[in-house]
């Protein structure tokens, strides 16, 4: 009969959070507009965005905490969220294919007529890069480790250990925060600029959208944090935490890639800083 | 396609307890929605005006062409703020039109109407779902189109360098929209395709989640019927080639803003790179504006031929293997950069490959007509003039896959002729034989199948004279993306702004049955294309109840395409 | 002998050797060649090998093309005709056959090679590197108008603009097509200086922009190579008959995308010195040219009656008609 529902599947009621999130991605775009262009404006719009953008994703997805309490996250549904976050997670494979792929293309074929490339890479305008095997492999091995203390929280979590779920979130967060505050350094230590040249625009874009995806990571973590002091999660059901624990891995693994490459690869046999 | 569901009860379900079916608030209802049709419906609606919005562009576009000279683009110049006295401006408002008309038709009509709205409406249905895996998602995906949209309208009222507006093609190509553009209008087009992107992105994992998880009892992959693969497929190629579109258009930005060189020579860039970047999202664009369409074909051929698809898992598999090559072929937009030799052979032989699996395609619908009992409803009239339609775009696709020839009539109007034909002769065609097909099912009003018709036989000539010529004018020469040209072209320029003035007669028509139906349409029954119409929403009232399937339809061993 | 210069061309290029390299007036075109033809549906005639190789295919292809969508048109009429309901009443319920799939597999296979045989071969044609005596001409794509250097003639350059822009002062003065002045060509495609090319023998063109993409194109040629800032492509370019080849930008580069046309006119190379000596600092290219590769057998010179005999006019023309 109408009204009655005879299958697992998550029926939603009406929700604001959509209409709400764009408005806020939308105010949060169109300030940028204004702002990189100098218009009035330019200096609040964008927060504002943001603001509308970051209010109504928590209440987004606070409502997704809720739903699972309310039990509304049957084995479907949470099937269905692993294949979301499978997805979402391809798709931002891709978005690293597009920058690796400027890599490569400057790396592999270093622009002949720009004087400050002359054929070679990394260009002559860049006097010295960074030395791989210091900060970066120290933030290799961060990363490392950090993917074991996530693992280290996840089987804590099966076998009804709470206090290894929270050691192995406080030490995964701590290492994450850890990484981008010497990414952080870095950056500012750095012996090239932004931008200018093709290596400056290839490294700080791909490793600043990594760096990005760490920080969202680590909000991720965060809230499963919280949520772990919250008494979430059980050992059969902890969805929300696995899709960080991916997330985070695949961070990882994208940082494997753009040391292996960029800082590895990318600089040998080039004077370091 | 015969997916019976043998033991669903269709009376359990909705029929007569309309009353039951608790709708929301008007406000909840349409900006809060989480039901997939009626998000659907908004699709709809969207795309519709923006196909009107996008059709008016073109419409200025073709008066411009009529003749040679400028005639009218000052008008619009003035419209948008440009100094009246500043002929660069004039002009750069035709570069402002082509890409506004480019953008809108592939980001904001087509994509919106056929996956969006027909995807939305009809993919949980035929496969026997409540409704999309991810509700909430679903809706944010359309929102964003919109604000997608609202951008790229913001940015014609913005400086774009010569004038105001962005002017760089649908393609944008840097370093024109780069060092070329200086102004806002540029980043205001290339946030609008960040937000409609993020938007399908959205979409294509609510419906692959949803086509793998959602199936009803019974519904194996391999009787789904293929309206759902195409969608399917359709959706792995938003999800794996969107993201790369992304990432060139940011690099656009931060080129533009922060000072990086990924495209500026002077800083060792190089504009090629934008251009692979590009179009290895482009030409899996131009699949994902098609396939939808083939799934839409199939369904009506098989309902109106009264027989199973012909060669279902060949239908399918082909285009999985369209979707599949489809990845590898992107530099045949690219023969005249100056690429090597063997990479241009590469691509040429590589390209027409996909001739063989949409061959497949072509000859198995045939293969339904033949031996059937065909009904010339108004959807079938529009599903058959697609396949001869698409198959005449198609083949001038092969003939511009050959690198050496394609030097010749590389951005003339052949290439606006070909995907013309495949798009606005086409991919359009399979929305309106769809729009016809599911109209009352959608709305529960009969449109006429007289005007129909007419709005068919009217559409086929218009669009043929407006866009045959143009095969003509690129063979000669004629360049693409020209206010004004040679008069040696002024013959066929003027053939096909008349068919343009035909096409928009039967637009009109069209509207006017959309009006009929709502004034004084039949109530429409269940399964109003009978027998032959087998698919899961047949067995639903039309409008279907506001949430279906509320107990699972079980498809039983029987069924089978 | 695909890019061994054509009979006529040196033809042309004996008949005009008395007459010494004395000036230059630029040539008339003749109506119909080397430019789009009102109401025309075809390819324009071509004038290089490579165009003539791909016309032919060009041709196969039309057939091709024609003849699957003929036969595609039919199969739907025979539907029509014979599947409809009432001819039909009772459906076939067929919905397999191997033989039949295998075969709508294949044969577009056996299609698409026949293609893909020519078509590759073209490619490899067309992109035969230049012998390393050619002449080297440097184009440059700038917003909106084109500049053609002369590197092995002393390094001139010529800066060729569009004649008469619309809304624009009127830069040379003169009615298009049947003008005043002998140079004036066909609308929107005739410019102030053209690009100026010996006939006959391979050319390296080096192609690059100063600002935003452009492309090089003339149809009448075959020939279109995208001038990318930051790039210098390269491609040969032989002229097999004396005259004037019409072309436009083929990349939208901005505003003026439509109003930057090319025209090159192919000159025998006495007279084509004799051009090049009308140029400040210009010089008469003194290496040794490639000798002309065996003579194409006379009955395969197709003489070019219209464009050869306005050369040769043109060439013989006063000199003081070059006055601009
Ligand atoms: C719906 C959109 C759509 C579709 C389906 C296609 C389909 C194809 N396209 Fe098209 N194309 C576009 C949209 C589309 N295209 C757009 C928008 C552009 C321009 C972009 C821009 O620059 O702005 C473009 C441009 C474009 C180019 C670049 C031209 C240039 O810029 O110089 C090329 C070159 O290879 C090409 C090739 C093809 C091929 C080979 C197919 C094939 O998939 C076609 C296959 C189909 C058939 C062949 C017909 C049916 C088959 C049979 C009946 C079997 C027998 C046939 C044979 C044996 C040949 N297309
Ligand atoms: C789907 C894509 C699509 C569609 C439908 C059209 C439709 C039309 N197009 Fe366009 N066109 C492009 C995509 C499309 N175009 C692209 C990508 C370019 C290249 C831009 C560039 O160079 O950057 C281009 C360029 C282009 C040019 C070349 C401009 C130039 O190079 O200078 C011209 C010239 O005449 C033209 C004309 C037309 C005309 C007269 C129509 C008419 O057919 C329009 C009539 C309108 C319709 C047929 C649509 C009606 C549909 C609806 C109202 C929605 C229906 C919805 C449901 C049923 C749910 N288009
Ligand atoms: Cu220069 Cu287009
Ligand atoms: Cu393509």
């Amino acid at each position: 009969m109408a009204g009655t529902k005879n299958h697992d599947y998550h029926i939603l009621p009406p929700d604001i959070a959509p209409l709400a999130t764009t408005i806020g991605a939308l105010t949060f775009t169109t300030g940028m507009v204004l702002f990189m262009h100098k218009m009035p404006g330019g200096a609040f719009v964008p927060w504002l965005g943001l603001a509308i953008l970051l209010a109504s994703m928590f209440m987004w997805f606070s409502k997704i905490v809720g739903e699972a309490h309310a039990g509304d996250h049957t084995p479907v549904v949470q099937l269905h969220q692993r294949y979301g976050m499978i997805l979402f997670i391809a798709s931002e494979v891709m978005f690293f294919v597009g920058w690796f792929w400027a890599f490569f293309d400057f790396s592999l074929f270093p622009s002949t007529i720009a004087e400050v490339v002359g054929g070679q890479w990394p260009p002559k305008a860049i006097e010295a890069v960074m030395d791989p095997f210091a900060l970066p492999l120290l933030n290799t091995l961060i990363l490392l480790c950090s993917g074991t203390t996530v693992t280290w929280a996840h089987h804590s979590l099966i076998h009804g250990d709470r206090d290894g779920l929270k050691k192995g979130l406080w030490a995964t967060i701590l290492l994450g925060l850890l990484f981008s505050t010497i990414q952080a350094y870095e950056y500012i230590h750095a012996p090239f600029p932004f931008g200018q040249n093709t290596y400056g625009s290839a490294f700080y874009m791909a490793t600043g959208f990594h760096g990005f995806h760490v920080i969202v990571g680590t909000i991720m973590l965060i809230v499963c944090l919280k949520r772990a002091y919250n008494g979430d999660f059980t050992p059969r059901q902890h969805f929300g935490f696995e899709a960080a624990a991916w997330y985070w891995h695949f961070v990882d693994v994208v940082w494997l890639f753009l040391f292996v490459a960029v800082y590895v690869w990318g600089g040998w046999g080039y004077p370091t800083h | 396609m015969a997916t019976t569901a043998d033991h669903f009860q269709a009376h359990g379900d909705g029929h007569g307890h309309a009353d039951h079916d608790h709708k929301p608030s008007f406000f909840a209802r349409w900006f809060m929605s989480t039901n997939h049709k009626d998000i659907g419906t908004m699709y709809l609606i969207f795309a519709i005006f923006a196909g009107i919005v996008g059709g008016a562009v073109s419409g200025v576009m073709r008066a411009e062409l009529a003749e040679p000279g400028i005639q009218y683009l000052g008008f619009f110049a003035r419209l948008v703020g440009d100094n009246p006295d500043d002929f660069n401006a004039t002009l750069h408002m035709w570069n402002v039109l082509i890409t506004a008309h480019g953008l809108i038709m592939v980001f904001f009509m087509v994509m919106p109407a056929i996956i969006g709205g027909f995807g939305n409406w009809f993919v949980p249905i035929m496969i026997g779902a409540p409704d999309m895996a991810f509700p909430r998602m679903n809706n944010i995906s359309f929102w964003l189109t919109v604000a997608g949209f609202c951008s790229l309208m913001a940015s014609a009222f913005v400086p774009g360098g010569t004038g105001m507006g962005a002017g760089t093609g649908w393609t944008v190509y840097a370093p024109l929209s780069t060092s070329g553009s200086v102004g806002p209008a540029v980043d205001f087009g290339i946030f609008s395709l960040h937000l409609a992107g993020a938007g399908s992105i959205m979409g294509a994992i609510n419906f692959i989640t949803t086509i793998f998880n959602m199936r009803a009892p019974g519904m194996t992959m391999h009787k789904m019927p293929l309206f759902v693969w195409s969608v399917l497929v359709t959706a792995f190629l938003l999800l794996l080639s969107l993201p790369v579109l992304a990432a060139a258009i940011t690099m656009l930005l931060t080129d533009r803003n922060f000072g990086t060189t990924f495209f500026d020579p002077a800083g060792g860039g190089d504009p090629v790179l934008y251009q692979h970047l590009f179009w290895f999202f482009g030409h899996p664009e131009v699949y994902i504006m098609i396939l939808p369409g083939f799934g839409i074909i199939s369904q009506i051929i098989s309902t109106f031929s009264k027989k199973p698809v012909f060669g279902y898992l060949g239908m399918a598999y082909a285009m999985v293997a369209i979707g599949v090559v489809g990845f590898i072929v992107w530099a045949h937009h690219m023969y005249a950069t100056g690429m090597s030799v063997n990479t241009k052979m590469y691509f040429t032989a590589a390209t027409m490959v996909i001739a063989v699996p949409t061959g497949i395609k072509i000859f198995s619908w045939i293969a339904t007509m033949w031996g059937g009992s065909v009904e010339f409803k108004s959807p079938m009239v529009w599903a058959i003039g697609f396949i001869f339609l698409f198959t005449v775009g198609g083949v001038t696709g092969v003939y511009l896959a050959n690198g050496g020839v394609d030097d010749v009539v590389h951005d003339t109007y052949y290439v606006v002729a070909h995907f013309h034909y495949v798009l606005s002769l086409g991919a359009v065609t399979a929305l309106f034989a769809g729009f016809y097909y599911w109209f009352p099912k959608m709305s529960g009003r009969m449109h006429s199948e007289f005007l129909a018709h007419v709005h068919f036989w009217i559409f086929f000539v218009g669009v043929n004279m407006i866009f045959f010529p143009m095969h003509f004018l690129g063979l000669q020469g004629m360049p693409r993306r020209y206010p004004d040209y040679a008069e040696a072209y002024a013959h066929w320029n003027y053939v096909a702004t008349i068919g343009y003035m035909v096409m928009a007669v039967s637009i009109g028509i069209w509207l006017l049955n959309i009006l009929y139906a709502f004034v004084a349409g039949k109530k429409a029954e269940d399964n109003y294309w009978g027998e032959g119409a087998t698919t899961l929403e047949w067995t639903l009232t039309s409008p279907p109840p506001f949430h279906q399937f509320e107990t699972l339809p079980v498809i039983g061993e029987t069924a089978h395409h | 002998a695909v890019f061994g210069g054509s009979a006529a061309a040196r033809a042309a290029e004996a008949a005009s050797a008395g007459t010494a390299a004395a000036g230059y007036t630029p040539m008339k075109p003749t109506p119909g060649i080397g430019m789009p033809v009102p109401g025309a549906m075809g390819l324009q005639q071509q004038f290089s090998p490579t165009g003539e190789y791909g016309a032919w295919i060009h041709h196969g292809l039309l057939w091709v093309m024609g003849l699957i969508c003929l036969f595609v048109l039919i199969l739907l009429l025979v539907i029509v005709v014979r599947f409809n309901r009432r001819a039909n009443p009772v459906p076939s319920k067929t919905s397999h056959n191997t033989i039949l799939e295998v075969v709508w597999t294949l044969l577009p296979v056996l299609i698409l090679v026949g293609i893909a045989i020519p078509s590759i071969d073209l490619i490899a044609k067309q992109y035969k590197p230049a012998p390393k005596t050619a002449l080297t001409i440097k184009v440059t794509g700038n917003q909106w108008f084109w500049t053609y250097g002369y590197p092995d003639n002393g390094d001139f350059e010529v800066v060729s603009n569009m004649l008469n822009i619309p809304g624009q002062p009127v830069i040379n003065n003169g009615v298009r097509e049947v003008g005043s002045k002998p140079w004036d060509g066909p609308s929107h495609l005739e410019v102030d200086n053209r690009m100026v090319v010996p006939v006959g023998e391979p050319i390296r063109l080096q192609i690059t922009a100063a600002d935003v993409i452009h492309s090089f194109a003339v149809p009448s040629l075959w020939f279109k190579l995208d001038a990318v800032p930051g790039r210098i492509n390269e491609k040969v370019l032989v002229v097999e008959k004396p005259g004037v080849y019409y072309g436009q930008c083929s990349e939208l580069c901005g505003a003026k995308h439509g109003y930057m046309p090319i025209a090159v006119e192919a000159l025998p190379r006495p007279q084509y010195d004799a051009w090049v000596l009308t140029h400040a600092g210009g010089v008469i290219d003194s290496r040794v040219k490639a000798a002309p590769a065996a003579p194409a057998p006379a009955a395969a010179a197709e003489p070019a009656p219209a464009a050869t005999a306005e050369a040769s006019q043109a060439a013989a023309g006063d000199a003081t008609a070059a006055a601009e």
